[in-house]
């Protein structure tokens, strides 16, 4: 049925006068402009740091130094532990970020559900989301033992109460008039749900899995300071006891990187979504 | 002609925390078959609960609301409702919000639902947009979309919340005409809420004027202008006096309102 259909292509872009074609050449100088001044920060930054550490004008003791954060970084390749360091913070994260966004998506969908629920939940969830999860991190130690599942279970708690609290708020925003529409073609509650309530949240379920993807790093490497043997936070607190600064830059600048990975990736999920 | 929609002695209650709010009283008229009736009355007088109740969104407090001569139900797909605002879902295609009714509903019939609607989109040149997305659409290409996805599951009687009100000028004329002629053309029973009054003339068999809150029958216009659209019977020569017959009808009821 549905590929029977005839598409309709939306007119290809393309410079249509002079005036236009002055438009488009702006927008793409702009762009150059921005990235260009990007990229001059960015090794400006590193240059600066190399130099001032080089001649000794700062102590590369306490700030490290771009060719000893890349020397280490090859040692540690070399000696092939990174990467379970990685992989280790890795799996956490996206665990717990994976626990955290459905679960929290789940409890939103029954506080929906029932409303009666959410008004009795309420004053808990706002409790909940104003106490400081790092608080609880003994208790969870001595609840689930410490190591990988502490800091999972560190990694949801911090997500998994925002994401409840945002995607109610995107379900209730629902315009009643469209509910009513569902109503008038007699749709059950289910439907009216599956068919309206979801899909109309899709943008604020984006936007949470962006502000998931942060928190749940936060999540895991205060997991990691608090107790583990293993993993980027393990490393950078290791790093600091023993003095090795190289140690600390090299995997915080690892964990900026995988970081800006996992949001490029949500930033895929979304250009693939609304095109 | 028979009368398809009856209301009699009907009454509604609004329940609210801070009081109980008294929004229809002792409502009579009737609709007949095939006919195009408008109900006009000032803002917030009652309509659109009058369409919420005979669409079984709310439930009437007293009297008795008949189709065809039997108490309506719940669910009933004799009624289809058409909203103020065109209410499609912007993340589906025109063609997945047309047959919206049908994947609600699984007729067993779906095939012929949706051949039917193939048929109204070609008739009222949407065909080619069928795999947009409605933000792709001028508003008034979107009410048309609305009125087919409504009429998709062939109601017979049509129920038209200001369906207009959201255009500008022009097209709120032409889109008048198309849904007009879409009307006539199926057969259908239509009950049109307006606030224009010249609107109301040119589309109807009937106007029923409603007092202010709580909303009883004020006045009833029976109409029968020369002209096969809604735009040509704007220049019967009775047009003018009709329009002030039903403005006074309409302002007389808003100063006793105000005094
Ligand atoms: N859900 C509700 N709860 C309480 N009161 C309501 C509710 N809906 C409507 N009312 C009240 O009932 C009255 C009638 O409302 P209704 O929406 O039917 O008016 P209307 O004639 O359609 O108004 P408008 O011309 O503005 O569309 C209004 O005074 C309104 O304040
Ligand atoms: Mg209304």
């Amino acid at each position: 049925m549905k590929n029977k259909l005839k598409t309709v292509k939306p007119p290809k872009i393309a410079p249509y006068s002079k005036a236009h074609e002055r438009y488009l050449k702006k927008l793409r100088n702009d762009k150059i402009f921005v990235i260009s001044f990007q990229v001059v920060i960015l090794f400006t930054f590193i240059g600066l740091w190399e130099l001032l550490t080089a001649t000794k004008v700062i102590d590369p003791f306490f700030v490290s130094s771009p060719s000893r954060v890349f020397n280490m970084f090859i040692s540690l390749v070399e000696d092939g532990t990174i990467w379970r360091h990685i992989g280790i913070t890795l799996l956490e994260t996206i665990v717990g970020f994976a626990i955290a966004t459905l679960g929290g998506t789940l409890i939103a969908i029954l506080l929906w559900w029932n409303k009666r629920l959410r008004r009795i939940l309420e004053p808990y969830i706002v409790v909940l989301n104003s106490l400081p999860k790092i608080a609880l991190g003994p208790i969870i130690i001595l609840w689930v033992g410490s190591g990988m599942s502490a800091i999972i279970t560190m990694c949801v708690l911090i997500c998994i109460v925002l994401t409840t609290i945002s995607m109610l708020n995107a379900f209730n925003s629902c315009d009643a008039d469209k509910i009513q529409l569902m109503k008038s073609m007699h749709a059950n509650k289910f439907q009216i749900f599956w068919k309206l309530i979801l899909p109309n949240a899709t943008d604020e379920f984006i936007s949470v899995l962006k502000i998931n993807v942060g928190m749940s790093w936060v999540g895991t490497i205060m997991g990691e300071y608090l107790s583990s043997s293993a993993g980027l936070g393990y490393l950078i607190v290791y790093g600091s006891q023993i003095f090795k600064i190289d140690l600390v830059m090299t995997s915080t600048v690892l964990l900026c990187l995988l970081a800006a990975l996992m949001y490029l990736a949500i930033c895929l999920i979304q250009k693939w979504h609304s095109r | 002609m028979s009368a398809m929609l009856e209301f009699k002695d009907v009454n509604f209650f609004y329940q609210t925390k801070a009081a109980e709010i008294h929004a229809l009283k002792d409502l009579n008229f009737t609709v007949e078959e095939q006919s195009f009736a408008s109900i006009v009355g000032p803002s917030g007088c009652g309509k659109t609960t009058i369409l919420s109740l005979i669409a079984g969104l709310l439930k009437k407090s007293s009297g008795r609301i008949l189709l065809n001569g039997k108490e309506i139900e719940e669910n009933d797909w004799r009624i289809g409702y058409m909203f103020q605002r065109d209410h499609l879902f912007e993340w589906r295609t025109i063609w997945q919000n047309v047959i919206l009714g049908i994947e609600l509903n699984k007729p067993k019939d779906a095939d012929k639902k949706k051949e039917f609607a193939q048929q109204l989109l070609k008739k009222y040149d949407l065909y080619d947009f069928i795999s947009s997305k409605p933000r792709s659409l001028s508003g008034g290409m979107r009410q048309r979309v609305a009125l087919i996805r409504t009429l998709v599951m062939e109601p017979a009687l049509l129920l038209l919340d200001e369906p207009f009100s959201a255009l500008d000028f022009q097209t709120r004329l032409k889109v008048c005409d198309d849904v007009y002629e879409i009307i006539k053309s199926e057969q259908k029973t239509a009950v049109l809420v307006t606030h224009d009054i010249s609107e109301a003339i040119s589309m109807s068999d009937k106007i029923i004027v409603l007092s202010s809150r709580p909303a009883t029958v004020k006045h009833v216009q029976m109409l029968n202008l020369n002209g096969e659209t809604p735009l040509s019977r704007r220049e019967d020569p009775t047009f003018g006096a009709l329009f002030d017959l039903i403005w006074k009808k309409l302002t007389n009821e808003k100063q006793t309102q105000n005094s």
